[in-house]
């Protein structure tokens, strides 16, 4: 009963209001009428008697409001009225509004943006079960480095610990897979019978592996992705399925479903060690993921492996700088995402220094219609409305203005995103997450309302501080709080111009980087050269390994024939390509030393003079010249070095300058068969130039080449040298693998692909924080343009009665000026500070350059005063063009 | 701008109110009279306080209002109690009650 009165008052109230209002005005009416009537029946004047009246009545207009304040659903009707108004107030400053729309965006837009890949590689769930029990466990080496798992140490790990329910190894690596629709080079993983547990992840075809798969001379089993089953398989009956993996038959025992990627780009995943496990504890092979037994933290799981780990440290016979001095247990998700993490959120504080750029520009864009409102404001005040109403008022447009602007800001972000994973590095891991997704848009929304708390509560603070009489008596001239709001402005514009300089360093210095890192001279030619990544089945047998040698010279001299073609190479791994070359300790011995047995290479590895450490490279002497490592002395391969003669080496710059201070490296001979398996020794015959493999940021390694023709290998990368179209070469290469063994995959690409590819990273923060630096450099010379701009025509009047009192042109332009400049002095010198602590934070991303690089600092607080300066400098001419007469009729 | 009655004086002018309609039916500067002589001139409504207090109880149901013509033929809006307002009248007697006498209770403890 009572509610129904209830509702029926407010929907009077919501739809009636008119009536409701009449009514009212009607009641307040009679009641001063009688109020006279009374004072006229006590004896007084009827005019005296109706001022009485008024007087104890007190104001109409503010009894109404307060009748309308205690109504049912009265904050509905008056936010409708809020919200119409300040339509309407928007409208009439379309101009405005379009700026302030626009600013924010483009700013809510950017930091979307950047939130939604933030969000998509680092704070994402991985899509496992509990997937925050999923753990990466690496041993630390000597070096305090994080390094892959020897097989022993795994087995102690697995078998000692008391955290995980499950722990598995993998490792993963291209292979050729034939037998299924097509031959294809595929991303292969070995792994340990529990891995699936680990992720709790069930084929949705067929079965997991058993313990027994993963036994030594096990039948071989794989178990194939969705996409590749989908794609080369098909046939939901597993029974007949077999692929042929490097040589071998595997029976496909089951299909995963098509959510499971891991390790990244695997479409195979084959029980490891199926030829037995490798014994040595220095043999860094695996890594290793595990899932939490429940209720265990990570740092009970960390304390655990770790004491493992020391316990073969301390024990294991195999002393030395390779094995493990500690076990590290890392949430799978950071392990995965922990290079990136620093540069995202170094990207996520530069677009939110933007957008406080641009909220500045829009609190003083407000401002200054705020204090051309207050006359606005004290009329409404004077009319029954409460500070409350009005602070609400403010609060109603500036919700208006950045829900607009945030709804076209996610408009742009869906374009933005696109655009951002276009030009994302490929080494930036989980991009395939990277999307506009429910969290996101609550994220966009939580930050327009979070701006619109802000501005509104800025500007409401700002215009509803004053005596609201004030503004009836001195609006008429505009001049009102003038003084007040200008300094206000003015100390945005100090803010603006700080946080603008901090970003703008920042971009100078990656800028900076990225210059430096192109200057370093990679060592190798970049353009011009095709790559083709080959590979035969593996094979152990010496015999079969000098026929697929044969099948690679073969392969070379046919492909020397292609028209355009000038040279041809390869490679066991080509620089700057992702996972590098193996590299492992060498010996210094002469053939008369070379052990009997292995135990007696134990002994030597002791002996610190005979040891030295280098990447292993397998290449033909093509390969030098495609790439243009220029030979220092000596020679390079050439027939001379069949698979019968001496082997030989060759070695590169730095390698011959620290292992053999003060003497020729040429003719010493050296022990490395720890890479291939082959004992001979190899003789050195020739010194090449050093190559960044690394990156150009990162410096060369020392690097032995052995010659592939007398050290043969499965898998390599072809170089070609072509003025030819890439294309053309490209076909005419793929016919020739065809021809000579059609069952043989390969890969092509540029290596100018490659060496831009290592640039990635690098370029993309350099794009985007330049980016934000430029858009916030423009919002503040604009934000420095319009306080000038309004202060100027606000003094107009008083500019024209200086100039009227004597006060020549110059003295104007100096005033105003002055007053800009000491604006952007206090703003610079803000910036300088902050930019020298801040700039820390990108330490690690520099290259060549430190953090408080003075050329930066100058050159970018230059830039900013110059474009700050002709912000006030077209504003100041206007000063001086004012004409005292116009001027003081001014209004 | 406005200061807030308290709770005590926002239900003390309800109170009033019902009270002085308990007589019959009034309009707004009727009441305010009528509080003015029940409370021997201590209590002076404004209109202020008491057009809302007199819009907010009729929301909730305790007055209705209807128009009507003055003892000098003059329109004016006339308030009077209705059940709910009776039954309201009564609660809030039984609670002012409480209310005094527990005052009156802790000012006589010394």
């Amino acid at each position: 009963m009572k509610r129904c009165l209830k509702a029926r008052s407010f929907l009077r109230n919501l739809f009636l209001s008119r009536s409701v209002d009449a009514d009212l005005d009607q009641e307040v009416q009679a009641h001063l009428e009688l109020l006279t009537e009374e004072h006229i029946r006590g004896g007084m004047p009827a005019h005296e008697a109706q001022r009485a009246a008024r007087i104890e009545l007190g104001g109409i207009e503010q009894v109404k409001e307060q009748v309308r304040e205690v109504r049912i659903g009265d904050w509905l009707g008056s936010a409708f009225c809020d919200w119409r108004y300040g339509v309407r107030q928007l409208r009439k400053n379309l101009g405005a509004t379009a700026v302030m729309v626009f600013t924010l965006a483009l700013a809510i837009g950017a930091t979307t943006t950047i939130f939604s890949v933030v969000y998509g590689v680092l704070l994402r769930p991985l899509p496992y079960t509990d997937a925050n029990q999923i753990m990466s466990v690496f041993e630390v080496s000597s070096e305090g480095h994080c390094a892959r798992l020897a097989d022993p140490n795994f087995d102690d790990f697995r078998g000692q610990n008391h955290s995980f329910q499950a722990i598995a190894k993998y490792h993963d690596n291209i292979a050729s897979v034939s037998g299924a629709s097509q031959p294809t080079r595929t991303t292969v993983a070995g792994v340990s019978p529990d891995f699936l547990k680990v992720f709790g992840v069930q084929p949705i075809l067929g079965r997991d592996f058993s313990a027994s798969d993963a036994k030594k001379g096990a039948g071989p089993t794989v178990l194939v992705s969705y996409g590749y089953w989908k794609q080369y398989l098909g046939s939901p009956d597993l029974s007949q399925a077999h692929l042929k993996i490097d040589g071998a038959v595997y029976s496909v025992i089951g299909v995963l479903p098509a959510r499971f990627h891991f390790p990244p780009d695997v479409e195979l995943w084959l029980p490891a060690d199926l030829g037995g496990e490798n014994s040595s504890r220095t043999s860094h092979n695996y890594n290793a993921v595990g899932r939490l037994r429940e209720g265990v933290t990570v740092e009970q799981a960390n304390q655990d492996i770790s004491a493992i780990a020391r316990r073969i440290h301390d024990t294991s016979s195999e002393q030395g700088d390779y094995l493990l001095k500690d076990g590290i247990v890392i949430p799978l998700q950071e392990s995965i995402t922990g290079k990136a993490r620093q540069a995202l959120l170094v990207l996520l504080g530069a677009v939110g220094f933007l957008l406080l750029v641009a909220c500045a520009n829009v609190a003083n864009l407000l401002l200054a219609q705020a204090s051309v409102r207050e006359r606005e404001l004290a009329i409404r005040s004077a009319l029954g409305a409460g500070r409350r109403r009005l602070i609400r008022q403010f609060l109603t447009e500036a919700f208006l203005l950045s829900l607009t602007g945030g709804g076209l800001g996610v408009l742009g972000a869906l374009g933005g995103v696109e655009g951002l994973v276009a030009l994302a590095p490929g080494n930036l891991p989980r991009l395939d997450s990277v999307s506009i997704s429910i969290p996101v848009l609550v994220f966009a929304f939580l930050l327009s309302t979070a701006v619109a708390v802000g501005l509104g509560a800025f500007t409401a603070a700002r215009a509803t501080s004053g005596d609201p009489r004030k503004g009836l008596v001195e609006g008429g001239r505009g001049q009102a709080g003038a003084q007040g709001s200008q300094r206000v402005g003015r100390v945005l514009v100090a803010a603006q111009i700080a946080i603008t300089l901090v970003l703008v360093v920042g971009a100078g210095l990656l800028g900076r980087s990225l210059m430096k890192v192109l200057e370093v001279n990679p060592g190798f030619r970049v353009d011009k050269v095709v790559t083709m990544d080959v590979s035969l089945p593996w094979v152990e047998d010496p015999r079969a390994k000098a026929g697929q040698g044969i099948f690679f010279a073969n392969l070379m001299d046919r492909l020397k024939q292609i028209p355009g073609v000038r040279k041809v190479g390869a490679a066991s791994g080509l620089p700057m390509v992702e996972g590098g070359l193996p590299d492992g300790m060498f010996l210094l011995m002469t053939q008369n030393e070379v052990p009997k047995t292995m135990d007696g290479f134990g002994a030597l590895f002791e002996q610190k003079e005979r040891i030295g450490n280098a990447d292993f490279c397998v290449a033909t002497d093509g390969y030098f010249q495609v790439l243009g490592i220029p030979l220092i002395r000596g020679r390079i391969f050439d027939e001379r070095d069949g698979p019968s003669a001496l082997h030989v080496a060759v070695i590169s710059e730095s390698l011959a300058r620290d292992r053999w201070p003060n003497q020729d490296a040429i003719g010493h001979t050296i022990e490395f068969g720890n890479m291939d398996g082959d004992l001979r020794l190899l003789t050195i015959v020739g010194i090449v130039g050093d190559t960044h493999e690394y990156g150009l940021d990162a410096p060369p390694r020392p690097t032995v080449y052995v010659n592939l023709f007398q050290r043969p290998r499965s898998a390599i990368t072809v170089t070609m040298l072509n003025d030819a179209d890439t294309g053309l070469v490209t076909s005419a290469a793929r016919g020739i693998l065809q021809d000579l063994n059609p069952e043989i995959p390969a890969k092509f690409g540029t290596f100018s692909q490659v060496y831009s590819a290592s640039l990635g990273s690098r370029r993309f923060n350099v794009i985007l924080v330049g980016f934000f630096g430029i858009t916030a450099l423009l919002l503040a010379t604009a934000g420095v343009f319009g306080v000038m701009a309004y202060s100027v025509s606000r003094r107009t009047r008083e500019i024209g009665v200086r100039v009227a009192l004597g006060a020549d042109r110059g003295d104007v332009l100096r005033m105003i000026l002055g007053q800009g400049l000491r604006t952007i002095f206090i703003g610079v010198a803000i910036g300088i500070a902050g930019s020298l602590a801040l700039t820390r934070a990108v330490e690690s991303l520099l290259f060549g350059v430190t953090p408080t690089d003075p050329l930066t600092f100058g050159g970018v607080t230059l830039l900013l005063v110059g474009a700050a300066l002709l912000a006030c400098f077209i504003p100041a001419r206007r000063a001086t063009k004012v004409d005292p007469m116009v001027a003081l009729r001014h209004e | 701008m406005h200061p807030e009655p308290t709770s005590l004086l926002q239900g003390t002018l309800d109170l009033l109110i019902l009270k002085s309609l308990i007589a019959g039916e009034m309009h707004g500067l009727g009441i305010s009279r009528r509080i003015q002589q029940i409370t021997g001139g201590t209590f002076v409504v404004k209109p202020g306080s008491l057009f809302p207090a007199l819009h907010g109880m009729e929301e909730e149901g305790w007055i209705s209002s209807l128009w009507g013509e003055s003892e000098n033929n003059r329109r004016a809006k006339y308030y009077r109690l209705t059940k709910a307002g009776r039954k309201q009248l009564e609660v809030e007697t039984e609670r002012w009650g409480r209310i005094t006498w527990a005052i009156a209770q802790a000012l006589e403890a010394s």
